[in-house]
């Protein structure tokens, strides 16, 4: 951007609307389990999400646009994921938190689906059981990134 | 009479339960699956009003398989004194099944609870509950087949039975479950060995 002589800013119509999409990552909340505790924890006051853009986690998958998938996966809830997934409006991105979502988690039986990205793309994969609220900041924060490059969900972030 | 030494049951050469010492002083009795629905009512008008769980075991080297486990509590009448308050008593009632042809009588007419506890049971060890108004499963998703909870469901779901440990294939291990430094139990014990040994001499 530059800002021209008089009162005019010049940019690209794409970095502004890339701007504004990574300042304002509306999560959808899909507190699954554990990692929920530290998804809650992250939008206190200590490490608030809400500075950097998540002032609220949307429960309509219509309004969210980042699904952060936290905590163990059963079978029975995999359809749900997938149909809240399905309804939430382009572009939208994914994180899984955790290593539940992520893989299984030490959870290696019948019962839990190993690992979200069986289920759904993800974006951004945070390990960690559960992982530390600032995990899961880098993980929105990566998110971030790959908006401002154009990423339009599905590209995996770069470390 | 009751005691809290879990009764073997008649007729089977193993019942593992029995073998174990009490763990709390719960008394505990067991019942046949024939005299269960009446000896339920009689103990719910004996004051055992409220059944805190009601839960399965699988017994696989035994002959009626399961165990079903019935846990009441008799909460003491108003007025009480002190003491009764904090010690409701405790039952415990045992009833072997074999899950196959036995159907154990629903307990869901006498404590409401029994209801999703029966659907529980159902959904994971098969064991059938006559009676249920809605015997379908809970935890599981409605179409699954099979029954997780038995011993001899494969932990990791039938579809991976197969699939090696851990669930991804790393190049440093050359069959599932060698682990990639070469540091196995036979290998340790052989060090030690060697080292002892070698302090020796």
């Amino acid at each position: 951007m530059e800002v021209g002589p008089g009162q005019f800013l010049l940019a690209r119509l794409d970095d502004v609307a890339r701007w504004a999409q990574s300042s304002s990552v509306w999560p959808l909340t899909m507190g699954l389990a554990c990692c929920a505790i530290e998804m809650m924890s992250v939008t206190a006051p200590e490490y608030d999400i809400a500075r950097l853009g998540s002032e609220v986690f949307r429960s309509s998958p219509r309004q969210a646009d980042l699904m952060i998938v936290s905590g163990r996966v059963a079978q029975k809830m995999a359809p749900v994921v997938k149909r809240l997934y399905d309804q939430m409006a382009d572009p939208k991105w994914v994180i899984s938190m955790g290593a539940c979502a992520s893989s299984g988690g030490i959870f290696d039986n019948y019962a839990v689906v190993q690992g979200v990205d069986t289920v759904i793309p993800v974006d951004v994969y945070v390990p960690g059981c559960p992982p530390t609220p600032d995990g899961l900041l880098y993980a929105v924060n990566l998110i971030q990134q790959q908006i401002r490059e154009g990423g339009r969900g599905g590209i995996l972030a770069r470390s | 009479m009751p005691s809290t030494q879990t009764p073997p049951i008649a007729g089977a050469a193993i019942d593992p339960p029995s073998l174990r010492p009490p763990i709390d002083d719960a008394e505990i009795e067991r019942v046949e699956p024939s005299a269960l629905k009446a000896r339920l009512e009689a103990l719910k008008a004996q004051g055992y009003t409220m059944l805190l769980d009601l839960g399965a075991v699988d017994y696989p080297e035994r002959t009626p398989r399961f165990d079903v486990v019935y846990h009441l509590l008799k909460m003491p009448v108003k007025p009480a004194s002190v003491a009764e308050v904090g010690t409701p008593k405790r039952l415990r009632v045992l009833c072997g099944v074999s899950g196959d042809d036995t159907r154990l009588p629903t307990a869901m007419y006498i404590w409401k609870v029994a209801d999703w506890a029966e659907r529980e049971i159902f959904d994971l060890f098969g064991i059938v509950f006559e009676g249920h108004a809605d015997l379908r499963r809970i935890q599981m998703p409605h179409d699954w087949e099979g029954y997780p909870l038995r011993k001899d469901y494969p932990v990791r779901g039938p579809a991976r039975e197969r699939s090696p440990r851990p669930a991804f294939a790393l190049k440093s291990n050359v069959q599932a479950g060698t682990p990639p430094s070469g540091r196995t139990l036979e290998a340790l014990q052989e060090q030690i060995k060697r080292a002892r040994e070698d302090g020796k001499s």
